[in-house]
């Protein structure tokens, strides 16, 4: 058998090249001792790139991670965990009486990372670009430099909400910015910024790494020798990184977070999903009957069991929502009174059936409800694909319908598909992000105030389900002319009063921050008793844990 | 080279018709670029922003036979835009950095499915009944049946996770310069080999059941026994008279399978965190980034265009019967 020879000869030459190159490759493959030699580069994955490119232009919306972090700085800092604001690149600001001027005193020695100083000039240049680049700051008239210190905004009518964005604008330099011929398409990849971490020291498509910006103008607070990022194509490759101790600060959602994170290094892993995100709410299309009735939409609420969509569908992360839409980040703003009076987002099948009864919603023979025309009480829940939190949240919801006799169909194509239908207002009902900002008035404009509103078949980005309230619109003008924070708490409890009057949303959860870290390299971490910021990297507040973290060293 | 020339001009009506659909299949989707980066981000960016970006990309909203004019214009001349989801980045230079890795680690895997493949099917049709011809294409087909996911996911938590003996990400270590040293030459090594290894795996029982079956029906051939009959050795018929003529289904599959490497490969990408093209083609598609999904089909369509032209050249060095026909 001549063949058989050969046969096995070859296939035996094919097994020695595997084993060797299997032999070969595990040796070079190294072991992961802890580096704590207080050199340590500060490693955080980022989940939604698979690939990086050199791109620090902080106008454009996908800059390279951290750009708005660590190599550019904004004037003030607002933290939602704590509802604390830290003056940054300014030290001080003050509103005029009429609301129409704000004015900033910048920070004394401040330079920018070549060494020249940071001036007011530079703040009028910032937003002149951004006004050229991106529009927006419609209510802004101009912004004038005093001096090297003052920098004068000037409205065109009173805006109070503007204080946050004005002073969270990231500030470039005049000097560089000036001399580029087409800023909307520059990639700047060597930025010059104020940021505590702004040289590029290696860059590479799936890693890159910031070392210290040499003129610093808090150098005391550059403990950590720089900042490396890791490109994933998704959760997986992010958290598999995390589990193995690999990365020291992750943002990406993670299931089941104790088990599979804290477990492995009980001593030196947490987690903290502080509530700050935007309120999650169920919206249902008020153009759309029986929606447009407001008993409708309460009873609807009632049907619904928070607690367990919060727990199996959220995986326990947050809390439900009460009839303020405040629970989450604004919960300083709640007026106690109210949330302790209303009861439209309790679960309370009794009582939702009851409400639908006696708002003509009858329920027949079948067990099903039917519309006061005789037609079955139907809705569809729409949900993009990709959110399998949300999409059980929603067959929780549909679940729960059941038994007040409404057939809910969860209807989850991809997000494309379902925002398209938010915007041109040809959705039945859908769980929807909301408006997060700093104070309440964002989240209530975009709920229930009229401008907001389009007809249905016109493209709306906010107020999806269309809905409008006068009442809200004159609330919301006094809370955005007035800076007094008397008037504004007055304004507030006002808007949750309307809110839990007309049910404009039917509130969930507030949707909580992600945020996990390992100590065995850096400590310094923000937690829930020390909230001195998020535990996101995506956020303003992530400057204030890079210039809080210290090396391990040993 | 009349043959070569009609096969040229099919190619260039083939060529035309794809980019049309490539043109053409994006626009049919719902929403634009903006709005579907607004709902991606979910609540991470303010209704007032979409404005904003639409600002500063200058989306096209001219008529669209204008813009196609100006799309078939652009590939002419080489211009593929600026990409939309990796703005300000050119389409070329996303699509530059990312498909060295992507040829390296298809090109690798395919050669050497290609190779082992048809060796073991040449092998396993030889000897027919023999030890390799019973058990390897039941094993290859099974583990080859496997969702591609699992398997991937699999090896990365046995070889990478597990036991330590691959690094479970990336193509090479971070922090790392990439040059021509051992250091970091060692290093792409051991980081492609999980990634090749799990497509090779996959794709191998394919390679080998084709060429076994088109080698057994070669050695069912006259001139096979009359080869044996001239009493040439058993190593040149195999080799020289058999398999060259069994060959060239395989040359045609590889030529295809050649073309279609620069499309990337999503899944291993996703899994082991690879640099590639195919996690760019979904971020594209998703974010319906027009510039670099044209400038990404495009590749893959000129790619496979030319790879089959080629083995159309090579077919008539292998096959006379084409150049008479």
């Amino acid at each position: 058998m001549p063949h058989s020879i050969r046969k096995s000869r070859s296939a035996m030459a094919l097994a020695a090249v595997l084993t060797g190159a299997v032999l070969l490759a595990g040796c070079t493959a190294g072991g992961n001792a802890i580096d704590t030699s207080g050199d340590q580069l500060l490693t955080i994955p980022r989940e939604d790139m698979g690939t990086f490119s050199r791109n620090f232009n902080p106008f454009t919306p996908n800059a390279a991670p951290m750009t708005q972090q660590a190599v550019y700085e904004s004037m003030l800092v607002y933290n939602p965990a704590d509802g604390g604001t830290t003056p940054w690149l300014a030290t001080d600001w003050v509103a005029s009486d009429d609301g129409l001027v704000l004015t900033f005193t910048m920070r004394d020695g401040v330079t920018w990372s070549d060494g020249e100083p940071m001036i007011a000039g530079d703040v009028a240049y910032t937003f002149e670009l951004q006004k050229e680049l991106l529009g927006g700051f419609d209510y802004l008239d101009s912004v004038e430099a005093d001096g090297d210190q003052t920098v004068r905004f000037i409205l065109n009518r009173p805006y109070s909400p503007a204080l946050y964005e004005i002073g969270q604008q990231i500030i470039v330099p005049q000097h560089i910015w000036k001399e580029i011929d087409d800023p909307a398409k520059d990639t700047n990849g060597t930025p010059v910024g104020t940021g505590p971490y702004t040289e590029v020291t290696s860059f590479q498509s799936q890693s890159f790494d910031l070392g210290k910006n040499p003129n610093y103008w808090q150098p005391e607070k550059q403990k950590i020798a720089g900042i490396r990022m890791l490109a994933f194509a998704g959760n997986d490759g992010a958290n598999l990184a995390a589990v193995n101790g690999e990365v020291d600060w992750a943002y990406q959602f993670m299931p089941d977070i104790e088990k599979s994170f804290v477990a492995k290094d009980p001593e030196h892993r947490q987690f903290w999903f502080p509530s700050t995100g935007s309120m999650i709410n169920w919206q249902l299309n008020t153009t759309k009957a029986p929606f447009d009735d407001v008993n409708v939409r309460k009873a609807l609420s009632m049907a619904v069991d928070r607690e367990q969509v919060t727990d199996i569908a959220m995986n326990g992360y947050t809390s439900p929502a009460d009839c303020t839409g405040l629970s989450g980040a604004y919960t300083t703003w709640v007026d106690a009174d109210i949330a302790a009076s209303c009861d439209w987002t309790n679960h309370d099948v009794d009582a939702a059936n009851a409400l639908f009864d006696s708002a003509g919603y009858p329920l027949g023979a079948d067990g099903t409800r039917t519309l006061p025309d005789g037609s079955p009480f139907t809705l569809d829940i729409s949900v993009g694909s990709a959110s399998s939190d949300w999409l059980s949240a929603a067959t929780i919801i549909s679940q729960n319908l059941a038994e007040v006799g409404i057939t809910a169909k969860v209807d989850s194509p991809d997000w494309p598909t379902v925002s398209a239908s938010y915007e041109d207002g040809s959705f039945d009902t859908g769980i929807v992000w909301s408006n997060n900002a700093p104070t309440p008035y964002q989240f209530y404009r975009g709920v229930m105030s009229t401008d907001t509103v389009k007809p249905v078949g016109e493209k709306t980005f906010e107020n999806y389900h269309r809905f409008a309230s006068p009442e809200a619109d004159a609330l919301l003008a006094t809370f955005a002319a007035s800076s007094d924070p008397a008037a504004q708490t007055e304004a507030v409890n006002g808007l949750q009063a309307q809110f839990d009057a007309d049910a404009p949303v039917i509130p969930l959860f507030a949707g909580p921050e992600w945020g996990m870290f390992t100590d065995t390299r850096f400590t310094g971490w923000p937690t829930a008793s020390d909230p001195y910021a998020t535990l996101s990297t995506k956020s303003p507040t992530t400057v204030l844990v890079l210039t809080s973290l210290e090396p391990v060293t040993k | 080279m009349r043959f070569i020339v009609r096969r040229l001009a099919f190619y260039l009506l083939a060529f035309w018709v794809s980019i049309t659909l490539n043109f053409l299949l994006p626009r049919f989707m719902p929403g634009d670029p903006v709005t579907r980066m607004f709902a991606q981000a979910a609540n991470k960016m303010q209704p007032h922003q979409i404005e904003q970006l639409r600002q500063l990309f200058g989306l096209d909203e001219r008529p669209i036979w204008q813009q196609y004019l100006t799309y078939v214009q652009n590939i002419f001349t080489g211009q593929m835009g600026v990409s939309i989801s990796r703005f300000p980045t050119p389409v070329s230079e996303v699509i530059g950095s990312q498909i060295g890795w992507t040829l390296l680690l298809g090109g690798t895997a395919l050669v050497i499915a290609v190779l082992i493949g048809n060796l073991l099917g040449i092998l396993a049709a030889w000897r027919r009944g023999g030890v390799l011809d019973s058990v390897f294409p039941p094993i290859l087909v099974f583990v080859g049946s496997f969702p591609y996911f699992w398997l991937a996911m699999a090896a990365l938590y046995l070889f990478g996770v597990v036991l330590g003996w691959f690094p479970i990400r990336h193509a090479f270590d971070a922090g790392m310069t990439p040059d021509l040293s051992w250091t970091f030459v060692s290093s792409v090594a051991t980081h492609l080999f999980l990634p090749a290894l799990t497509i090779v795996l996959v794709s191998i029982g394919g390679w080998m059941l084709g060429m076994r079956n088109t080698m057994i029906a070669t050695t069912a051939e006259d001139y096979i026994l009359m080869a044996e009959a001239k009493g040439l050795t058993n190593n040149r018929i195999m080799f020289r008279y058999a398999a060259r003529n069994a060959m060239l289904p395989s040359v045609t599959a590889f030529g295809m399978s050649f073309g279609f490497i620069v499309g990337g490969a999503l899944l291993t990408e996703v899994v082991f965190a690879y640099p590639g093209v195919g996690y760019q083609l979904l971020a594209a598609v998703q974010g319906l980034d027009y510039p670099l999904m044209q400038g990404i089909f495009l590749t893959i369509t000129a790619a496979v265009l030319v790879a089959n032209f080629l083995v159309d050249i090579v077919y008539v060095r292998l096959d006379p019967r084409v150049r008479v026909s």
